[in-house]
């Protein structure tokens, strides 16, 4: 029901914007102004954990041009995505995929038109952990930086763009701060991604008086992104790189759960085969036992 | 040739040449691109409809697509529908099994241009920055690892920092500054605490461990000290007993001046007899320094040794008696001035003078009067 709803309602507004949307669609940057305009839509699909929704929320603080909606239904129906993204001005999308109540995926993409990353996140820390010390303005813009990685391949190239487009907070956002205290870094280690956020200290807080120099003091969150495929389409499409090195978490779970399970079959076996050896090692009785000879 | 390889190839080829097929199609495709990029945003277009396949997505689409392009649309429609069909078969299939790698850079370059920003928007609108430098630390070494990425960052704030300077741009906060920030004032203060907290907790440690070495050394210290103070009581005893030996003759004799006596024994007592005895030039000693046969001469020497006893040539041809042993002769010599000096009379004197022994009746009546 809901969905028809909302289709009904993607009708309505998709004509109003229709007109709209010649005039500033973001694709078509048009010369004079040379702005940068993106907006993000932020969304995750049912089923996500804790701290998944902790690292979701710390983005969207983070990024004062992410639009947050409601989790997805259905992991099924991602076509609905650019649908929806368009519903909220959005030409790109965020969308968290967890699978399991553990594994999480993210996808980047850009609407309507693709291209889509869909990518494996690990090892997320969330800006709760207190270990992180630093601390930023909210919605002020972040400086991305990139490694040269990025610039060695093709895929590199690609994510460093989509990224930009996602990470980087344009000057026109609403909520954008006027200065710079944070950086955000990705950098490509062992074929991941890493990324890291980071405050921007003008002076060294421990002599508060000396020479300004700039110190780094780390924000977060952290996590390391796993790249999986890149598909031409939003959310669909066909397949443009795929990592010959990702091995689904799934798949490395039974793994490991197979080779307890051959640990026991292992056990068993030789069990079995003593026992075999066992019963070849026993003679046939002999006619001097003593048995036979004091019958 | 599409078409023509989807009939051929359906039931000839496997998985992995339909996947080459695709993407030696996908380059055909991309060539064909160069052409007419437009033509390709539609593609790109179509591709993301199709794949829901719901009749929704059709008012959104027109709303896209230019009226223009209608017909091409449909045209690509039909063979991303072929396309599309490969690709999900090879899905299903192929993850398990076998990986295949896809790695179409031209379609990935002709992507990232149709997405790509306009190169001539400044830098402010994007802030984005490139690192020189790529990350090459082994991945489990958490601190280099780390390191890196510091070390990128602060590469990048530091070029950032004077790109703004170039273009104009607020980029450090001003102290008045005022404004929300990402984590709140409470959770600032947790963390706070929670690094005093962490300090106290090392500072706690260190006293700990620091005590405990303090225990096991402190326990040396006592030994030590005992150690010392018994060493100290000895040699003050040795002190004392050497001057009492050596005094022996004033105790003997009380008339004598006391006040040496006295210093002696202060002398004796304080740390650093030497020092004092040299400095002051004891009365009781005969003088500075009296040389070793001297010495000998006046207090007699260590001892005799071992044959002191035993007749010598002299001795044995002596029937006098007067002397007694050539070897023997000093020592007696020494023993005599000692006991002259008990009152000049008595045994050892009278041996040591060689006097004549006194008959027995005189002896004893001698006895009887001391």
């Amino acid at each position: 029901m809901s969905s028809v709803l909302k289709a009904q309602k993607a009708n309505a507004k998709g004509k109003r914007k229709a007109d709209e949307m010649d005039v500033d669609d973001v694709e078509v940057v048009l010369p004079k102004k040379k702005k940068n305009k993106q907006r993000v839509l932020m969304l995750s699909s049912r089923g996500i954990t804790h701290r998944m929704r902790h690292f979701m929320n710390d983005l969207e603080v983070l990024l004062p041009h992410v639009k947050k909606d409601a989790k997805l239904d259905s992991k099924s129906q991602l076509h609905l995505l650019p649908e929806l993204a368009d519903l909220n001005n959005c030409n790109n999308t965020l969308y968290f995929e967890a699978r399991r109540h553990e594994d999480l995926y993210m996808w980047a993409a850009k609407t309507p038109n693709g291209p889509s990353i869909k990518l494996h996140v690990q090892n997320v820390h969330t800006m709760d952990e207190l270990k992180m010390t630093g601390n930023c303005l909210k919605g002020s813009r972040g400086l991305l930086s990139f490694d040269k990685a990025f610039d060695e391949t093709e895929w590199g190239k690609l994510t460093k763009e989509v990224f930009t487009h996602i990470f980087g907070v344009p000057s026109s956002a609403r909520k954008a701060k006027p200065f710079i205290d944070h950086i955000l870094t990705f950098s490509i280690l062992d074929d991941k991604i890493w990324f890291r956020n980071f405050q921007i200290m003008e002076k060294d807080p421990s002599q508060p008086n000396g020479p300004p120099q700039t110190t780094l003091v780390e924000i977060g969150p952290r996590f390391v992104l796993t790249p999986i495929r890149i598909f031409e389409g939003a959310f669909g499409g066909a397949t443009v790189f795929s990592n010959p090195e990702f091995i689904s978490p799934s798949a490395v779970r039974s793994a490991i759960r197979k080779e307890q399970g051959t640990k026991y079959g292992e056990r068993k076996d030789a069990q079995e085969d003593s026992a075999i050896r066992k019963e070849l090692r026993k003679r046939d009785e002999d006619e001097l036992a003593v048995s036979q000879v004091f019958a | 040739m599409e078409r023509l390889m989807k009939a051929l190839g359906d039931d000839g080829l496997d998985d992995y040449e339909q996947m080459q097929l695709h993407a030696v199609l996908g380059g055909d495709e991309d060539e064909d691109d160069e052409e007419d990029s437009s033509f390709t945003l539609e593609n790109a277009a179509d591709t993301a409809d199709d794949n829901g396949g719901s009749e929704s997505e059709d008012g959104s689409d027109a709303g896209e697509d230019g009226e223009e392009d209608e017909d091409e649309g449909e045209d690509s429609e039909e063979e991303e529908d072929v396309a599309l069909d490969d690709v999900e078969s090879i899905d299903d299939d192929a993850v398990p099994r076998q990986k295949i790698e896809i790695d179409n850079t031209v379609a990935l370059a002709r992507i990232r241009e149709t997405i790509q920003l306009d190169a001539s928007l400044p830098w402010t609108e994007t802030l984005v920055l490139s690192y020189p430098d790529s990350i090459d630390v082994d991945v489990n070494d958490d601190l280099n690892r780390e390191l890196a990425f510091y070390k990128q960052a602060l590469h990048g704030a530091n070029a950032a920092r004077d790109l703004a300077a170039k273009h104009k741009f607020p980029f450090t906060r001003p102290a008045d500054y005022f404004a929300e920030m990402v984590k709140t004032d409470a959770h600032m203060e947790r963390i706070r605490q929670r690094l005093l907290d962490e300090r106290a907790g090392i500072k706690k440690s260190e006293d700990k461990r620091k005590e405990r070495e303090g225990k096991k050394f402190g326990k040396q210290v006592q030994i030590e000290k005992l150690k010392e103070r018994e060493r100290g009581k000895k040699e003050m005893e040795e002190r004392l007993k050497g001057l009492k030996r050596k005094r022996g003759d004033m105790l003997d004799k009380p008339s004598g001046d006391d006040d040496g006596f006295d210093i002696a024994v202060e002398d004796a007592i304080s740390d650093r007899p030497a020092k004092r005895g040299r400095g002051a030039a004891p009365s009781g000693r005969g003088g500075p320094k009296i040389p070793r046969q001297a010495r000998d001469k006046k207090y007699g020497f260590g001892g005799a040794g071992k044959y002191s006893k035993s007749n010598t040539r002299e001795s044995t041809d002596d029937f006098g008696g007067s002397s007694r042993g050539g070897r023997g002769g000093a020592r007696g010599g020494a023993r005599g001035g000692r006991g002259g000096s008990r009152g000049g009379f008595g045994r050892g004197g009278g041996r040591g003078g060689g006097a004549k022994r006194l008959g027995k009746g005189r002896r004893e009546t001698a006895r009887s009067k001391r």
